[in-house]
């Protein structure tokens, strides 16, 4: 910005107003855009300080009067709330782990193969990515059945020996291949082998992926209501999402109870997704983790 | 003399570390999808050994005239992926295009756009559920305080889908970050040269930079055809079940019903089959229009 400068230099004066404007006019809509885009959280937040039963509104109640912070506590009176969040918690906690650990060996593995391995798997990868859990749910369950992993936190568990995400995979492999290849000369000259490497080399040094990934996992577990719809038949073992469905079937008009489950639910959510934004909406790492 | 002795050659420690990963693909989606071909053939209920079908649960579900549900779901999910891939395709684009430049608070806007993306499905679904109720709900709230009709939204048929789309169309982060990504892939020094041509905004837009995006924009459609039959499942679930009568309806609920609660997987893995069927076939039709296109633009 150095519309300051150009303002001591008269002939300038005119350009540097229109870049002014050009400028109110950007932000002006940029703030549109982003009041949009937020507007049905601010609306959860809203309706869930609401009184339960009152009359609908005549206009919008962007600040309910009175402002019902009851709400919150009576959620946790209806249902076991802590119990699913803590059983939420466990679930979350074993796949991050476990997917970091077969993600980041299925990454580090394909950043050193040949440029024909490497190629394979990355098509490889790209069509695992298109498969959503619906494509299989049907014989998965039947197969799951037949385990005996029906109502028990296994078959929650089980993407996370994939990786959980063939993208969690690649965007490892993106990042041990930044790493100078003479890194890992030096480490095998010295005689270590791949798991050592692995472990030595390619992890310290791949910290923000690391972080980026664990937390993406987490809100991917978190955050799962089909699996657990599916598998959880015992209510001690349910999770937030089945717990937040089961609140709605108790009482489907209790808006604002509704709302504060909701916002229970996705705060955490939220929470990380500020803290990871950064690495993965930032401008130079966009063509790092897209690119190539 | 000491000699160490590695336990094992290179090659093969890294074929270990892939083990997991390629194992847990071949067993919780190769084999599950095998699988999935072979039930659509048997009678099968989760209880008694299969018995084998032949064409039976296909033709139930396609001709049998006292259960059209298949193909109203069929219907239903058609509308849904033509009306949500094109617009969400767009929304991400003009997004991208828009919040592509480093300035001031773009990373802000960036993640606002995101944001709903990474909202939990079900407290997704309930959220609009609230937002369309007819009495409470803000936007009826709003229209009715312009003087406009209020309609019943997921009360009504007419609209119901409708309010699916709309909803699918905050969830564009994804895409965004693609098209983003690919933005900035561009070299800056085409820029410059178009700029020094003297060529316009628009000119630049449709010569230079969409061209460039063009496999990206493929990829991020295929990607959204496919997600987009099979997405609506939670929403779906939370919000509506399928009614006002069967007006939401979508493929994947239709599934659910048929196998996890009526426990009739033959025909659920057969509807399956052809879904699966619909989506390769509407792919194939973009990629053969895109060839026409190419073909048109070349000469």
């Amino acid at each position: 910005m150095n519309t300051k400068q150009n303002d001591r230099n008269p002939v300038s004066s005119s350009v540097s107003r229109k870049r002014v404007s050009r400028g109110l006019i950007y932000h002006a809509i940029s703030w549109a855009i982003l009041i949009l885009f937020i507007l049905p959280l601010v609306w959860m937040v809203s309706a869930s300080l609401r009184q339960p039963g009152l009359a609908p509104p005549r206009i919008i109640e962007w600040i309910p009067n009175p402002i019902a912070w009851g709400n919150y506590a009576r959620l946790f009176d209806l249902l076991p709330v802590g119990r699913y969040a803590l059983n939420s918690l466990i679930v979350s906690s074993l796949a991050v782990p476990l997917t970091l650990l077969t993600a980041s060996w299925a990454g580090f593995a394909m950043a050193q193969l040949s440029a024909r391995g490497r190629e394979r798997l990355m098509t490889f990868s790209l069509v695992v990515l298109m498969i959503p859990v619906t494509a299989v749910w049907l014989t998965r369950y039947v197969l799951f059945a037949w385990l005996g992993w029906v109502n028990s936190y296994l078959a929650l568990l089980a993407p996370g020996i994939m990786g959980s995400s063939p993208l969690f995979i690649l965007l490892f492999y993106w990042a041990f291949r930044r790493i100078p290849a003479e890194l890992y000369e030096a480490a095998r000259l010295e005689g270590a082998g791949a798991f050592v490497i692995w472990w030595r080399v390619a992890l310290p040094l791949a910290g923000a992926t690391l972080v980026a990934v664990g937390l993406l996992a987490f809100i991917l577990y978190w955050s799962d209501f089909i699996t657990p719809l599916l598998y959880l038949k015992s209510q001690s073992l349910y999770t937030l999402p089945v717990g937040l469905r089961q609140l709605q079937e108790m009482d489907r008009t209790n808006w604002p109870l509704l709302m504060a489950g909701s916002v229970v639910m996705t705060t955490p959510v939220i929470v990380l997704f500020l803290i990871v934004q950064r690495y993965f909406l930032q401008e130079s790492r966009l063509a790092g983790i897209y690119g190539q | 003399m000491i000699k160490r002795v590695r336990a094992l050659p290179y090659r093969t420690e890294l074929g270990l570390m892939l083990v997991p990963y390629l194992l847990g693909v071949a067993g919780l989606i190769g084999l599950p999808a095998l699988l999935s071909v072979g039930m659509a053939f048997v009678f099968y209920d989760a209880l008694s050994p299969p018995t084998w079908a032949g064409l039976a649960n296909f033709r139930e579900i396609l001709t049998d005239p006292t259960d059209p549900l298949f193909k109203i779901a069929l219907a239903n999910s058609l509308y849904f992926v033509a009306l949500a891939v094109p617009l969400r395709t767009l929304g991400a684009l003009g997004l991208a295009l828009w919040l592509n430049r480093q300035r001031r608070g773009v990373g802000l806007y960036r993640a606002a756009v995101y944001l709903p993306t990474v909202i939990p499905d079900v407290a997704y679904a309930l959220i609009w559920l609230w937002i369309f109720n007819p009495l409470y709900g803000p936007v009826n709230l709003t229209l009715n305080a312009l003087n406009l009709p209020t309609p019943g939204w997921l009360a009504d048929g007419d609209t119901a889908k409708l309010v699916f789309v709309i909803m699918a169309l905050f969830q564009i982060g994804e895409g965004f970050v693609v098209l983003l990504a690919g933005l900035q892939n561009i070299p800056p020094e085409y820029y410059a040269s178009a700029a020094v041509d003297g060529a316009n905004r628009w000119q630049i837009l449709r010569h230079l930079t969409l061209p460039l995006l063009a496999p990206w924009l493929l990829l991020l459609t295929v990607r959204d055809v496919i997600l987009s039959f099979q997405t609506t499942f939670t929403a779906n679930f939370i919000m509506t079940g399928g009614g006002p009568y069967y007006a939401t309806l979508f493929l994947p609920m239709e599934i659910y019903n048929e196998a996890f609660d009526a426990f009739r997987f033959g025909p659920g893995a057969a509807m399956m089959l052809l879904m699966f069927a619909l989506t390769a076939a509407l792919i194939g039709v973009m990629f053969s229009f895109l060839n026409d296109w190419r073909e048109a633009d070349e000469h």
